[in-house]
C-alpha cells in the first residue's frame, strides 16, 4: 500500500458518501430524529422507533414532505412509509450472512442531529439463528448514535447490508437487509391484496 | 460505484482487513478459566498458548477451546505479574502457530485489528496504533519495555488476544489490563521474552540485591570534593539480612552514587541498573559512607530463587 493508495482510499470513500447521500433521507417526529433509506419509488423504510406513528416529516435535500406509515414490524423495529415523491437510487443489497469479520462497513446518517455523517467501521460478528444459520443481526464496531438509526449499513462497495438499528455495549447492532426486503414484500404484497 | 466490478480502494482494504482476521483466527483460542465470558488466547508457538494473566484465573488445567471450535485441555506453566502473561501448554492444537507480522507493522499511525475469540467464534475491531509506550513500569516498577497504545474498541473477552497488523501477521498481544484499561497490546518481542524465561526457568528473572533506598540531594561541597557527575544520589536506608548488598557489605547510611560508572538518582534506576546484569554476574557499586567514596562489588540474585517475597 503506497501513499497513493491512501488519496484512492479518501477519494472513493468520499464518492460512497455521495452515493449514500442520494438514497437516504431524515426522518423527524415527535420522538425526535432518525434516518430513513429510499427503497424504490415513493417508498422509504426506517426503524419503527423512529416512526411512532402520527405526524411525520420526511426531509431530503432541504426539502420536507409529510409522510405516512404503511407497514410497521414492531418485533423487527421496521416501518414502511409512503406518500412522498422522494426519488433515489435504491441501493443494491447484499446477504449479511456472506460477511467476513474485519470486513470494512459504513454507517450513513443523521447522527446527534448532524447531516449526512459517514462513519467507517468493521465487521465485530453476525448473530445467526442456531437453527438455520441465517443472519438475525449484524454487530459491527462503528460508532452510532441517536439518529444514525434507520440508516444503511453498507459494504465496501456501497451495497446494503442492514438497517442500524441499536447500540449495545458501544457496538452497532443493523438488521440484515435480506429481513428488511422480506418485510417490504410482505407489506406491499398485503397493500395490493 | 456499487455496479463496479473492478475493485475499489476500499473493498481492497476490506477483503485485507477480512482476509487478516481469517488468518489470526487459525490460531486464536477461547480459554475458559473465569466466570461469565472467556478470555482470549494465541497459539505463539507449537503447543504453546499465551495469554493475559488476569484473566486466567486458576492454575493447573483449564480448557481451551480450538479454533476448530472443539475443548481440550491446557495446563497453565507460568505467568508473569509484571507483563500480565501467562503461558499454557496444550498437546493437541492442531493447527500451527502465529505468524508474525513485519517488525515496523506496530509503529505510531499503522492501521491493526483487535482480535478476539469470546467463545466459539472470532469478533473484531479495527483502528490504529495511537502511541508507543515506552517506559513502561509495572506496579512494582520493574520495567516492562514498550508498550502499545491503540486507538480501537476493546471488547469482552478481547485480553490475550492477538493484535493483528492490516496486512496480516501478529504484533502483539491485546491486554486492557496493562494501561488502566484501555486499549493496549504487548509487542510480539516482550512476549517473546518472556515466553522464553518462562519456558526455560517457570518464572521470570528478577535481580534483587536486597536494599531499600531513598533519594537526597548532595551538597556542593560534597560533589565538588570527590568530583561527582550530580548532586542526586540513594541514601541506603535498609539492608536485607544475607542479600547480595549485606554480603558486599553495603551498610544503612551509605550514599549509592554511581552503579557500573553512571549516576543514579531515582530507586528504579537501581532496578533498571541490576535488571541488566547477566546471571551470576557482579556489578560495581559507587558509594559515601562517611563523606569518603568507596566501591563495592555486588552481585545480584533472582528474587525467586533467593526465596525472599516481593
Amino acid at each position: 500500500m503506497n501513499a497513493s493508495f491512501m488519496g484512492q482510499f479518501s477519494s472513493d470513500a468520499r464518492s460512497l458518501a455521495g452515493v449514500l447521500r442520494r438514497s437516504v433521507v431524515e426522518i423527524r417526529s415527535p420522538n425526535g430524529s432518525g434516518t430513513g433509506i429510499v427503497w424504490g419509488a415513493g417508498l422509504i423504510v426506517t426503524n419503527a422507533h423512529c416512526a411512532p406513528g402520527g405526524p411525520l416529516e420526511v426531509g431530503a435535500n432541504g426539502r420536507s414532505w409529510s409522510a405516512d406509515i404503511v407497514a410497521h414490524a414492531r418485533d423487527h423495529d421496521l416501518a414502511l412509509i409512503a406518500g412522498t415523491s422522494i426519488t433515489g437510487p435504491p441501493l443494491e443489497l447484499r446477504d449479511a450472512a456472506t460477511l467476513q469479520v474485519g470486513e470494512l462497513v459504513f454507517a450513513y446518517g443523521h447522527p446527534l442531529g448532524v447531516r449526512d455523517s459517514l462513519a467507517m467501521g468493521a465487521v465485530h460478528g453476525i448473530a445467526r439463528h442456531p437453527r438455520s444459520g441465517d443472519a438475525r443481526f449484524i454487530v459491527a464496531d462503528v460508532r452510532l448514535a441517536p439518529g444514525n438509526s434507520g440508516g444503511p449499513l453498507v459494504d465496501a462497495d456501497g451495497r446494503l447490508v442492514g438497517i442500524n438499528s441499536m447500540v449495545v455495549n458501544g457496538l452497532g447492532v443493523a438488521i440484515p437487509a435480506l429481513a428488511v426486503q422480506r418485510f417490504i414484500d410482505r407489506a406491499t404484497a398485503r397493500r395490493a391484496a | 460505484m456499487a455496479s463496479e466490478k473492478n475493485k475499489n480502494a476500499l473493498a481492497e482494504l476490506s477483503s485485507r482487513l477480512a482476509d487478516a482476521v481469517k488468518s489470526a483466527a487459525t490460531y486464536t483460542v477461547a480459554i475458559h478459566a473465569r466466570r461469565r465470558i472467556p478470555s482470549s488466547g494465541i497459539i505463539w508457538r507449537d503447543g504453546t498458548i499465551v495469554s493475559a494473566s488476569h484473566t486466567v484465573r486458576r492454575d493447573g488445567v483449564v480448557r481451551v477451546t480450538r479454533p476448530d471450535g472443539e475443548s481440550v485441555d491446557a495446563t497453565v506453566i507460568g505467568r508473569d505479574a509484571s507483563t500480565d502473561v501467562v503461558v499454557l501448554r496444550a498437546n493437541d492444537l492442531k493447527t500451527p502457530p502465529a505468524s508474525r507480522a513485519a517488525s515496523d507493522s506496530g509503529d505510531v499511525g499503522s492501521l491493526v485489528l483487535a482480535v478476539g475469540r469470546p467463545g466459539r467464534n472470532v469478533s473484531s475491531s479495527f483502528g490504529i496504533v495511537s502511541a508507543g509506550m515506552d517506559g513502561w513500569r509495572s506496579a512494582q516498577g520493574a520495567r516492562i519495555g514498550p508498550v502499545l497504545r491503540l486507538d480501537l474498541a476493546v471488547y469482552d473477552g478481547f485480553s490475550g488476544g492477538p493484535l493483528v497488523a492490516a496486512s496480516g501477521g501478529v504484533i502483539g498481544m491485546n491486554n486492557s489490563a496493562l494501561a488502566q484499561g484501555t486499549a493496549a497490546a504487548l509487542p510480539s518481542t516482550v512476549v517473546d521474552r518472556v515466553v522464553d524465561e518462562l519456558l526455560s526457568r517457570g518464572h521470570i528473572r528478577r535481580p534483587f540485591v536486597g536494599v531499600a533506598v531513598h533519594p537526597v540531594s548532595l551538597s556542593a561541597a560534597m560533589v565538588n570534593r570527590h568530583h561527582l557527575t550530580s548532586d542526586s544520589a540513594l541514601l541506603v536506608v535498609s539492608v536485607a539480612e544475607g542479600a547480595p548488598a549485606d554480603e558486599s557489605g553495603i551498610l544503612i547510611g551509605d550514599v549509592i552514587t554511581q552503579i557500573d560508572g553512571k549516576d543514579v538518582a531515582r530507586p528504579v534506576d537501581l532496578l533498571d541498573a541490576f535488571s541488566g546484569v547477566a546471571d551470576g554476574a557482579s556489578i560495581s557499586v559507587g558509594i559515601l559512607r562517611g563523606g569518603a567514596p568507596h566501591t563495592v562489588s555486588v552481585t545480584p540474585r533472582d528474587r525467586e530463587s533467593a526465596g525472599a517475597s516481593e
